[in-house]
């Protein structure tokens, strides 16, 4: 949602297999939730390990938008639903798609934002 | 406070997943659940551990929480409890905090918030053998000197595996006098949770710590399991196979215990002189309480998959696949393991909706969980479709099997449709988060998975000797007082007072097909849904004047009643909320008359209406 130039992207824009850096949170989450629960959302996403220069990679989506997504990162992975990811700014990392091939393929059925 | 008599609280504190509750039943001894999913631990767990000075240790068992920001209700439970501000738990003398090793980083983070809290502390290393395993290098000693706390290796799974926390706690090394600082407020701002996560970073850093290989096994599965397509199609596969295999798995042993339960009655009936001791013995005790018995290998083989598939960490990704579903009914993906839940039991189901974080999520999960297929539900969907339905093989599936599949689906189809309707009448439109963590896979542990079957061979077979046998007695005095007078035609219950109630209750029931005998059946099976198959049991050996008193319920129920009976009152089951201990603890969760009242309201309405449109239908 922050994404104008193309970097930096967001979380939920995405495919399965890619992976990415941590560049950051919104400020809010433009989701249509009280100022609290936006805030407590992106504190909870800080407390899960979505910090400047964490390394994240897409796991999996969901078909039909791809909500919700499957994201490794510090060695966990969470469900996130795209409106969670979408706080989320990152960069992609170069060696997208080359570390599993065999989960990029995978993915491939699955269709990108 | 009588330091040298009190024992000295301790509380674990912990993200989920970290293998706290495991290590709780090491300290303790205490036989509990321990799942692969989170948000478990939704109960306050105490145990209590004697020590050589006779003082003891009463070790608290925090929910899990990845940090001290609460989103749910469960994790404002931990943070109140480590802050002294539950009026009943004074805060803890020792906090053990418990991290996983294999995956450090998300758990020394909350050991940095709770630590800043103040309080004596121990960290405990879990899963270090794990974490060896497969790579993970933690100088422990050297973490300990950067914290300024204990720092021991754990294994709480093995036997001995915490000996070296044991010691600690019993020793004074923790001992020192610290002022509680705790934060003012509730929330941590950003900037606080940026200075924690550099902090982390430097003591992961100075730790020598180097994160685990990923197996690439985790990730191959993972493709597959939450595939979009292949996911789904293995998700209803799973759940397929388990309802198939509760109704084929279980044949032989449910026939041994038939059987032995038809030579007790026949023994006793020849052992003893007819009158009412017998009849009571053979008829409400043995024909009652017994035919319910019958149905614990199906009560175990559910039990078997549902623990499995929660120790195996795979009922996460059963969420993460269906969030979208029940996100299109306004039900959190969060809501599913509750629900699952509740095809064991409404009661722990409807405990475990303390982790959805959105009250009103939370109170439409409530409303619907009963409309899961409860484990009680068995021993009357069994019955009736081992009289009613033939075995049939349809392909490779028997029709009885497909038949209990279709009531199960039933269940979840109307709890999504009752959700959808509920989401149209509420104005809030709040979202709720999913952020679910997927736990690594692991085989289940096999000594828990006994350990978690025993405990429900226990609960099962105390509720037939109890509650079931009690109904059972007090439905035989019913049914066999006044006696008949002498110039009687009819079987002898018809006179009695539970067939007058039967034959009063049958000008309700009468339009949606129930004879008298099921009437009767209902009034004790109010109070728990498997008592009907046993009332039914009583009643019908009461009724065959004599002859065949020990003669099986299910060849009865075939030869005298209707298909369109039969269907109505599996229907009825589908829906009716005859179970009063679930009301009772929606009662207390929601902490008003108003829910129960409105769910049993609903659900009796919705069980009347169905059940009369399919016996309408079927006649």
């Amino acid at each position: 949602m922050s994404d104008r130039s193309g970097q930096p992207l967001a979380l939920s824009q995405l495919r399965a297999g890619q992976v990415a850096t941590v560049l950051g949170l919104l400020e809010s989450t433009g989701l249509d939730a009280g100022r609290d629960a936006s805030q407590s959302l992106l504190a909870r996403l800080r407390d899960l390990g979505f910090v400047p220069g964490a390394r994240c990679e897409v796991m999996a989506r969901m078909w039909l938008g791809g909500d919700p997504m499957a994201v490794r990162i510090g060695g966990s992975t969470f469900a996130l639903r795209r409106a969670e990811a979408a706080a989320v700014r990152v960069e992609l990392a170069v060696e997208a798609g080359v570390a599993r091939e065999s989960l990029a393929r995978a993915g491939a059925s699955a269709v990108a934002a | 406070m009588d330091a040298a008599v009190t024992p000295l609280r301790m509380a674990l504190v912990g993200v989920p997943n970290c293998g706290k509750t495991a290590l709780f039943n090491r300290l303790t001894g205490s036989r509990q659940k321990v799942a692969n999913y989170p948000g478990v631990t939704v109960e306050r767990r105490e145990g209590e551990r004697a020590t050589a000075d006779g003082r003891g240790q009463r070790i608290l068992d925090l929910p899990g929480t990845y940090s001290l920001n609460p989103t749910t209700l469960d994790e404002a439970i931990t943070r109140d409890v480590l802050l002294g501000r539950l009026a009943d738990t004074p805060a803890p003398e020792l906090v053990i905090c418990v991290v996983d090793a294999v995956h450090l980083p998300i758990g020394l983070r909350l050991a940095l918030e709770v630590k800043r809290l103040g309080l004596p502390m121990v960290l405990a290393l879990n899963r270090m053998d794990v974490a060896r395993r497969r790579g993970v290098q933690i100088d422990a000693a050297r973490l300990s000197a950067e914290l300024g706390v204990p720092v021991v290796p754990t294994v709480a799974v093995k036997r001995g595996g915490a000996d070296a926390l044991i010691e600690i706690m019993e020793s004074d090394r923790w001992l020192v006098p610290r002022s509680v600082t705790a934060p003012a407020g509730n929330g941590v701002s950003a900037q606080d949770a940026e200075q924690l996560q550099r902090d982390l970073q430097g003591l992961l850093g100075a730790a020598g710590y180097s994160p685990p290989r990923d197996n690439p096994w985790f990730a191959r599965i993972d493709a597959l399991l939450l595939h979009p397509f292949a996911g789904l199609v293995i998700l209803l596969a799973v759940l397929f196979v388990m309802f198939q295999a509760v109704f084929s798995w279980a044949e032989a042993p449910m026939d041994w215990i038939e059987g032995a339960m038809n030579s007790l009655g026949e023994f006793t009936a020849a052992h003893m002189p007819a009158g009412p001791l017998a009849s009571l013995l053979v008829n409400g005790v043995i024909g009652g309480a017994g035919s319910v018995l019958v149905f614990l290998p199906q009560i175990i083989i559910l039990f078997f998959f549902i623990l499995a598939l929660e120790d195996s960490g795979y009922l996460p990704r059963a969420a993460y696949l269906l969030d979208r579903l029940m996100g299109s009914v306004g039900l959190s993906g969060r809501a599913f393991i509750p629900l699952l839940s509740s095809h064991a039991c409404a009661i722990p189901g409807i405990m475990a909706t303390r982790t959805i974080p959105n009250w009103r999520d939370r109170l439409t999960t409530i409303m619907i969980a009963p409309l899961m297929t409860c484990s009680a539900r068995l021993p009357v969907y069994g019955l009736l479709i081992a009289a009613l339905i033939p075995a049939r093989a349809i392909g490779p599936f028997n029709l009885q099997g497909l038949v209990l599949f279709a009531l199960y689906s039933a269940g979840i189809v109307s709890g999504l449709l009752v959700a959808f309707v509920m989401k149209h009448f509420s104005k809030s439109r709040q979202y709720s988060p999913l952020m679910l963590e997927l736990p690594d896979f692991q085989w289940p542990n096999a000594a828990n998975l006994v350990l978690g079957l025993w405990e429900r061979v226990k609960i099962f077979l105390s509720r037939v000797g109890g509650i079931i046998l009690a109904l059972m007695i007090v439905l035989w005095f019913l049914s066999s007082y006044p006696a008949p007078p002498p110039d009687a035609t009819g079987p002898a219950i018809q006179y009695s007072l539970a067939g007058k109630l039967g034959a009063l209750l049958q000008h309700v029931f009468a339009p949606i097909g129930f004879n008298w005998q099921i009437s009767i059946a209902l009034v004790p099976g109010l109070a728990a849904r498997e008592v009907a198959v046993g009332a039914l049991g009583t009643v019908y050996a009461l009724s065959a004047a004599g002859d065949d008193v020990s003669g099986q319920l299910q060849p009865l129920i075939a030869s005298s009643w209707s298909l369109a009976t039969g269907c109505s009152l599996l229907v009825w089951y589908i829906f009716a909320p005859q179970c009063l201990s679930t009301l009772a603890v929606v009662k207390r969760e929601t902490n008003s008359w108003r829910y129960p009242l409105i769910m049993a309201g609903y659900l009796f309405a919705l069980a009347y209406i169905a059940a009369f449109v399919t016996y309408r239908v079927m006649r």
